[in-house]
């Protein structure tokens, strides 16, 4: 399938148009975006300092993990349909920008080192599950973890600093002139 | 405020933000956002623990003990990001309605906490018995997670403060 007909027509759907027609969607679904991975990092970070054992380590890691982690899918899966409706607002433009690639292949690097977590110091579990720290291999997955989560709030960050947004909508009637005199080169979102 | 703004913008930190903002506004950002992880984190499990859906192999007073002093890091440390992002920017800030709710709440939000945290020290008999059972203290414990909700959504309207149409003052140029 051609790449670039199928970002166009994502651009083209009905939803696409509807959120850039509106003053309040994108605004309210970005907010949303931005809840969801405030509690995918928050939970995960608790996790991560549990395997690392600088904090609850008193706690059975088992139990930790699955009173967590189904919020923190519940969470991820908020933050990548919030995504997702961001992304076929202007899916050419961002599809191209090296922020959005590099944050997707950061996301696709967390999920393998979720995955290698599972084989390796998951499947030990019961030999570590009351020790206040996870082994050396669980230990080195929460610090990449950690590291590749900020690595793509960074990116998603930076996104809205290197693309312009897509709108057909009136532009909005903020003090564009006091924001002028005070940035002349710049309007960050 | 505006005059504040002004003068605000061309003080020599406010300049060198200014001067640097091509990475140094979405570095603060980002920081700013992994202590909003970091409160948002902290009041979610200490409020899963009130309505007994999360964390009940310990004690209210263990969760606290876990989560509150993450919780008061994370705020200093967003106090610092968000005065940094004041600097860099002192209309976009200032001038929008969305930030001085959002600081409204915040401060709620904070002496909710500071409160609840307090009082659970001096009376955690009461607390564990029967307290957090009550209907009132799991209504509460809703609320104070909508309230750290709103906070984040207002964080993020700032930057579209047009939304609250004639509310916002960055209208009235």
């Amino acid at each position: 399938m051609d790449i670039a007909w199928f970002l166009k027509s994502l651009e083209a759907s009905g939803i696409a148009a509807r959120i850039r027609d509106s003053l309040y969607l994108f605004p309210l679904i970005e907010s949303t975006h931005v809840l969801g991975l405030a509690l995918v990092f928050g939970t995960i970070a608790i996790i991560d300092l549990r395997l690392l054992g600088i904090a609850s380590t008193e706690r059975s890691f088992r139990r930790m993990a699955s009173d967590i982690l189904k919020w923190t899918w519940a969470a991820f899966a908020l933050t990548a349909l919030t995504g997702a409706l961001m992304f076929i607002t202007n899916a050419g433009v961002y599809y191209h920008n090296f922020f959005f690639r590099t944050k997707m292949l950061l996301l696709a690097v967390a999920g393998i080192n979720m995955l290698f977590f599972e084989l390796t110091a998951g499947r030990t579990i019961h030999r570590w599950d009351q020790a206040p720290s996870a082994p050396r291999t669980g230990k080195a997955v929460a610090v990449l973890s950690l590291a590749l989560w900020i690595g793509i709030i960074f990116m998603g960050r930076i996104i809205g600093f290197t693309t312009t947004r897509a709108a057909t909508a009136t532009p909005p009637p903020t003090s564009v002139d006091f924001d002028d005199f005070l940035n002349p080169t710049q309007q960050s979102k | 405020m505006k005059q504040f703004a002004e003068w605000l913008s061309t003080t020599s930190p406010s300049v060198f933000i200014q001067n640097h903002n091509s990475w140094i506004i979405p570095a603060i950002q980002s920081i700013h956002i992994v202590g909003i992880a970091m409160v948002i984190g902290s009041v979610f499990m200490i409020d899963l623990r009130v309505l007994g859906w999360a964390g009940m192999d310990q004690t209210l007073r263990q969760t606290i003990n876990r989560f509150g002093p993450w919780l008061t890091g994370a705020l200093c440390l967003l106090l610092a990001t968000g005065i940094l992002m004041v600097i860099g920017e002192p209309a976009r800030e200032l001038v929008t309605f969305s930030f001085w709710l959002k600081m409204f709440l915040v401060a709620v939000g904070t002496a909710i906490a500071a409160i609840f945290q307090a009082t659970l020290r001096k009376h955690d008999k009461q607390w564990e018995d029967g307290l957090a059972r009550s209907r009132t203290v799991k209504g509460l414990a809703i609320v104070t997670f909508l309230v750290w909700v709103c906070i984040i959504v207002l964080g993020r309207l700032i930057a579209y403060d047009h939304v609250w149409g004639s509310w916002s003052p960055a209208t009235k140029a």
